[in-house]
């Protein structure tokens, strides 16, 4: 079953354009002149029951305008979108029942009063029956561990005890899809490393759908079975992140220190007939670049067979470099031709 | 309905829990309150220690008619206080929030803005109109405390229709507009009899923004002023027409909402 089904998805909105100076402002004042921006333009993709999935992109890519929509906070301009069987926008108040949101920059809590009064409202919002919600709430406090939070009022919290209470508060109806905007900004890694455990457990356990924005990469490699990229309002890349690191990822870099000095044309005389690009650092160490089509294990034997090594350091691309390259890019297909421009250059 | 009222109650509730942590600020709202009433009535008092009749309106019919504006003045200032809604909602974004929740988004917003020391002025409105009520000899029984209640009603309806209206036009401009303070200006004139006004006047307060209809209109419904006691009657037929228009112009905003930032 589809938790969240999206075509052709489009939201266009009216910018004001200011004219410059005095004069302008004067002509704006009788009439405005508007740009249309498209934010979202016509994507399109689906996310089965029971799947987290990450939802990256540069600021501005359109993402939060994308979780708007989703969650029936914008009305899109057109295309079609079901998120738990609803039209979010149209059936607003029975469709919201079922979901859970939480906004990394903004707070869902009530400021002035106590951790547990705001809950206790939301329960009478939600319309969680009394024992229900007594039992999801401890099951929900004793895991992350809030207990001495509970009757604090939310400005006197810390940003990591805050957040932890937003998740609570977004989960106290058991809402079968949570959208998350950036849960994890700002935090520090204790409770970063947390709150993405949390979220793994209570997919396992209850099979909630997550979809989660966010620039911490690691966040999703944490969570996340499947990404959807997004740069300027389009999905450059759609699914998941092992492959995404095996299409784009550069290679690999191997560095080597010997005991003894070394040259160059010895390493490179041992690995000849192998796509592979050394370079070195200083006398006794060099690094070796390996593209994917080479086994690592390959270079390797050849190299240790032969010479006294008193270290071994092997370099994966990393998931943050592959994203920076597809955003300089602009887009994933492309990004790969110029990674391998780049190969090119580096085996020269 | 339920859920609505037993919502009402719990974030009376937690006004309460917050507000009355801080005594001092609930009393000056309230004694703040009362002495901004107490301006306007004595300039009701002044004008009639210079002349008798106001129109055709004795002193004590035009107090009656303060009275009677501010039972509903007070229920209306208490339950709904839209002024910040486009600074905290709209530019500040909490409307996202409010969009997330399984209640009426005007509900929520109005709920969340609650401020009860307000209905003070009611009570005290409901002392002053007592005292002309005697004073002015006018017979009172069960009939005419229900016709007094569903004029209450009517007026309430009608100012949250209105302001419910003008709140709503934040949802297509980010621009704070004047028109609130405008017609919080505009209000004033309804408590005055409406024939002392041009006709153009008289058709703005009764038709347009119906202010006459919180004030000199359901009051004279007691009074003996033939002219406008038939309008008294229209008083809540005129509210449930606002309050339809200003709610479905509020939902036609809410699909238009642009949301703010990130």
């Amino acid at each position: 079953m589809l938790a969240i089904d999206v075509k052709d998805l489009r939201k266009e909105f009216n910018v004001q354009k200011n004219r410059e100076g005095v004069k302008g402002a004067m002509l704006d004042l009788f009439r405005r002149e508007y740009t249309k921006v498209r934010a979202v333009k016509d994507i399109s993709f689906q996310i089965p029951k029971g799947e987290i999935c990450g939802y990256i992109g540069e600021n501005g890519a359109g993402k939060s305008t994308t979780i708007k929509m989703l969650t029936g906070i914008l009305v899109p301009t057109s295309g079609d979108i079901r998120v738990n069987g609803f039209v979010p926008y149209q059936e607003r108040e029975k469709f919201v029942r079922g979901i859970g949101v939480v906004f990394g920059q903004r707070s869902q809590l009530w400021w002035d009063i106590g951790v547990i009064e705001s809950f206790q409202l939301l329960r009478k919002v939600y319309r969680v029956p009394e024992a229900e919600f007594k039992k999801r709430l401890d099951e929900l406090v004793e895991r992350l561990q809030l207990q001495d939070l509970l009757n604090r009022p939310v400005r006197k919290l810390s940003l990591g005890q805050r957040m932890r209470c937003e998740l609570v508060a977004s989960l106290l109806h058991n809402p079968s899809i949570v959208f998350l905007d950036e849960p994890t900004i700002g935090l520090d890694i204790v409770v970063k490393t947390e709150i993405r455990e949390f979220l793994k457990q209570m997919n396992q356990r209850y099979e909630t759908t997550i979809l989660l924005t966010t620039h911490d990469l690691q966040d999703i490699e944490a969570l996340c079975s499947r990404v959807i990229m997004l740069d300027d309002g389009r999905i450059i890349y759609d699914g998941g992140l092992d492959e995404l690191k095996a299409k784009w990822g550069k290679g690999r870099e191997v560095h080597f220190q010997f005991a003894a000095p070394f040259q160059l044309e010895q390493l490179q005389f041992l690995t000849a007939g192998l796509e592979v690009a050394w370079s070195i650092e200083n006398e006794y160490t060099a690094k070796v670049w390996i593209p994917l089509e080479v086994n690592v294990s390959d270079v390797l034997s050849r190299v240790v067979g032969t010479t006294e090594i008193t270290d071994i350091k092997i370099i994966e691309t990393n998931t943050d470099d592959i994203v920076r390259e597809i955003y300089k890019s602009g887009s994933a297909e492309e990004s790969k031709l110029h990674l391998l421009g780049e190969e090119k250059v580096s085996n020269v | 309905m339920v859920f609505y009222t037993s919502l009402i109650w719990e974030y009376m509730k937690n006004y309460i829990k917050t507000k009355l942590t801080y005594r001092a600020d609930f009393w000056v709202e309230v004694l703040s309150d009362l002495l901004f009433q107490a301006t306007n009535l004595i300039f009701i008092l002044v004008i009639f220690q210079h002349t008798d009749s106001l129109g055709g309106w004795s002193e004590a019919e035009v107090v009656f008619v303060y009275g009677y504006f501010m039972i509903p003045y007070g229920i209306f200032m208490s339950f709904i206080n839209l002024w910040g809604f486009s600074e905290r909602y709209i530019v500040k974004g909490e409307m996202d929030r409010v969009l997330t929740r399984p209640a009426h988004s005007l509900f929520q917003v109005i709920l969340e803005n609650i401020d009860p020391p307000s209905i003070i002025g009611s009570f005290v409105g409901a002392v002053i109109l007592g005292i002309c009520w005697v004073q002015l000899d006018i017979p009172f029984g069960i009939v005419e405390l229900l016709v007094l209640i569903v004029m209450v009603i009517g007026s309430v309806m009608i100012y949250t229709g209105v302001y419910t209206a003008l709140t709503a036009i934040s949802f297509f401009s980010d621009a704070p507009t004047g028109i609130l303070p405008l017609m919080f200006n505009i209000q004033g004139y309804g408590r005055y009899p409406i024939t002392i006004y041009n006709r153009l006047i008289q058709v703005v307060l009764t038709w347009i923004a119906p202010f006459a209809f919180v004030g000199v209109y359901p009051a004279s419904y007691f009074l003996d002023q033939e002219i406008t006691k038939s309008f008294a009657l229209l008083t809540p037929v005129m509210g449930i027409v606002f309050l339809t228009g200003g709610i479905l112009f509020w939902n036609y905003g809410v699909r238009k909402y642009r949301g703010a930032g990130s």
